[in-house]
């Protein structure tokens, strides 16, 4: 197991567009738990292979408070959405920047386990919210491209000043 | 997706739900709370919320009650904390009511019930709506409208039939804050100057000294030279303390139950030429918060973590000629600086506790030296535990007498003197002096 590095915007990698997973074999496996390991150490609730410059389709979720339980999705592909709700989301790829974006409320999406079994189910509130985020990841999405070009524009001012500073003390 | 940052508004009923529910002490559930350590710029924020709700709690959910229109299930209580804290911030607080809703209803999200947005939302604007018609209700419930609990208004009609209205409006005001000068430093004046030169306007008080009232409550380390020594934090009611003792050179003095150690460093800073000071604590986790006072202010004392009714295990057989018996009390004294005891406190409370109190007073009559005296002190401004304790004790021990207090502050009960809370601006506190004859 291995804690991987997670890029942050506007590292250009963010945009690769993921693809499908042919089969689950060991090293899928692997993937999916260095990046369970990475989004806990990370205190994240969600995390798109993308992120830790990986182009496969798989993501990781836990919602829970306790952090036992996690969900992996590979494959996963949304079939319906319905309703419309907005809620303030942050992205471990965008560190302590959270805004509010509108997503859809229910959702109908499918995915396979690890076990290649195909799971068809339902979802709304956080969990649907969250898979909404990840899949946009897996193609090249981030939830910042929803905002305002003008607060966009601000923010990457804003994240190249930091990084420039932390160099600076480096 | 990152988690969602916790939101001020959770963080603060949460804090209420454990005083509530769990019944501990709002200032243990502010630190034993992780978020709340972590929470930034926006902890002042959620430590005010916190004190005015304990302050206006039973008010404030007797004005939920009115508005819900079937019971919060038991399961979903911490909705029921969610919106008596936003019922906080729209009575007592200058936040705009949109902004308060808003925030409220953000948070049923933050916390993954995001369902219950519609109900929360409907409450607080029909509160905003209708608060003209609720608010003059109150008038009928004289438990919701003073926010404190029916056993205690019921008890302080019955102990200060002319004053219970003003102690109860006063028990809901802001504390004030008061600095002790540590004299070893300064004469109180040039502290003072201290003060004007970093801008923070004070005065100096009666009674006391080394007073000061601050105009304004400040961060401890704001103020100049406090790690250093130069000044505490004490309410000026307990400073009076020290100078009841009548202290003399080379006296064997005892201060029982002495954590947090304000009024032991107050004897310290003030009479140098004592022979000794034994401090005494039960609670190892107090008696370390007592000698990190006396260690900031560079002062020596013989500390006992004992319990002082084991006599023997902290006591040489060498008698004191002061005893400073600060005793454990209901604490209704101090309820604007600790408006939890409002929520935590029984009647039941005070019985068992003053049944501690007479055993301290006996146990400890036994280590005074003939003519000594011990200074009997509680914040509490219930008879039970003050004048009916001194009477009791006086009329069952014939080698004790009461030493008359001469002082402008206070009421003299017959049987030690009573500061209720808000006379002269001071807490609720109790003292009385006893003397052993030959």
């Amino acid at each position: 197991m291995a804690i991987l590095e997670v890029l942050h915007f506007p590292d250009n990698r963010l945009r690769n567009k993921a693809i499908a997973v042919e089969s689950i074999c060991s090293e899928i496996k692997e993937i999916a738990k260095n990046m369970l390991e990475t989004m806990y150490a990370e205190s994240g609730i969600g995390l798109a292979a993308t992120q830790v410059n990986i182009a496969k389709r798989i993501i990781v979720l836990d919602l829970s408070e306790e952090k036992n339980e996690p969900l992996i999705l590979v494959n996963p592909v949304i079939t319906k959405l319905e309703g419309t709700e907005t809620s303030r989301e942050g992205c471990l790829s965008v560190p302590d920047y959270y805004d509010t974006v509108e997503r859809a409320e229910h959702i109908e999406f499918n995915y396979k386990t690890l076990d290649n079994q195909l799971v068809k189910t339902d979802s709304d509130g956080l969990l649907a919210i969250c898979v909404q985020h990840e899949i946009d990841h897996l193609d090249g999405k981030l939830f910042i491209d929803y905002l305002s070009p003008l607060k966009r524009q601000r923010l990457k001012k804003k994240i190249e000043k930091q990084e420039k500073q932390e160099g600076k003390v480096l | 997706m990152s988690s969602r940052p916790i939101s001020s508004r959770f963080i603060a009923s949460q804090i209420i739900e454990q005083v509530i529910e769990k019944k501990i002490t709002l200032s243990i559930a502010l630190h034993n709370n992780e978020s709340f350590k972590n929470a930034g710029k926006d902890k002042a924020l959620i430590q005010e919320i916190c004190y005015g709700t304990s302050r206006w709690y039973l008010q404030l959910e007797h004005i939920l009650n009115q508005l819900l229109e079937k019971s919060i299930k038991k399961k979903d209580s911490r909705l029921k904390y969610l919106m008596i804290i936003g019922l906080y911030q729209l009575l007592y607080m200058r936040i705009p009511s949109h902004a308060v809703v808003s925030e409220t209803v953000e948070t049923c999200k933050n916390i993954n019930m995001g369902w219950a947005k519609g109900l929360v939302n409907a409450i607080l604007r029909r509160y905003i709506r209708e608060s003209d018609k609720l608010d003059p209700l109150l008038g009928d419930n004289e438990a919701a409208q003073t926010s404190h609990p029916h056993w205690l208004i019921e008890q302080l009609k019955q102990d200060w039939p002319d004053e219970w209205q003003k102690i109860l409006d006063a028990n809901n005001q802001r504390p004030p804050m008061y600095l002790r000068v540590n004299q070893q430093h300064h004469a109180r004046d040039s502290y003072l100057l201290k003060l004007k030169e970093v801008e923070i306007e004070a005065t100096a008080t009666p009674y006391s000294k080394q007073g000061l009232l601050l105009k304004q409550a400040t961060d401890v380390e704001q103020l100049p030279g406090f790690n250093a020594g130069e000044v505490s934090v004490q309410e000026l009611a307990a400073q009076l303390a020290a100078g009841l003792l009548d202290l003399k050179s080379g006296q064997n003095v005892l201060d029982a139950c002495a954590a947090p150690g304000g009024k032991s460093a107050h004897i310290l800073e003030t009479q140098t030429d004592i022979n000794s000071l034994t401090v005494v604590e039960k609670d190892p986790r107090r008696a370390e918060k007592l000698s990190e006072t006396l260690n900031r202010l560079n002062l020596d004392a013989i500390m006992k973590v004992s319990d002082i009714n084991e006599l023997d295990s902290w006591w040489d057989k060498e008698n004191f000629d002061r005893i400073l018996l600060d005793a454990p009390c209901s604490a209704t004294g101090v309820i604007r600086r600790h408006p939890d005891i409002k929520l935590l406190r029984s009647a039941k409370d005070v019985n068992a506790i003053c049944e501690l109190q007479k055993t301290l007073l006996n146990t400890l009559w036994r280590t005074l030296k003939s003519n000594g005296l011990l200074l009997y002190v509680t914040c509490s401004i219930l008879k039970q535990e003050n004048s009916d304790v001194i009477k009791e004790f006086i009329n069952n021990n014939n080698d004790c007498m009461l030493k008359p207090i001469n002082a402008q502050w206070g009421i003299d009960t017959g049987y030690g003197r009573q500061i209720l809370t808000g006379q002269d601006n001071m807490d609720g506190f109790f003292y009385a002096c006893l003397e052993k004859k030959c």
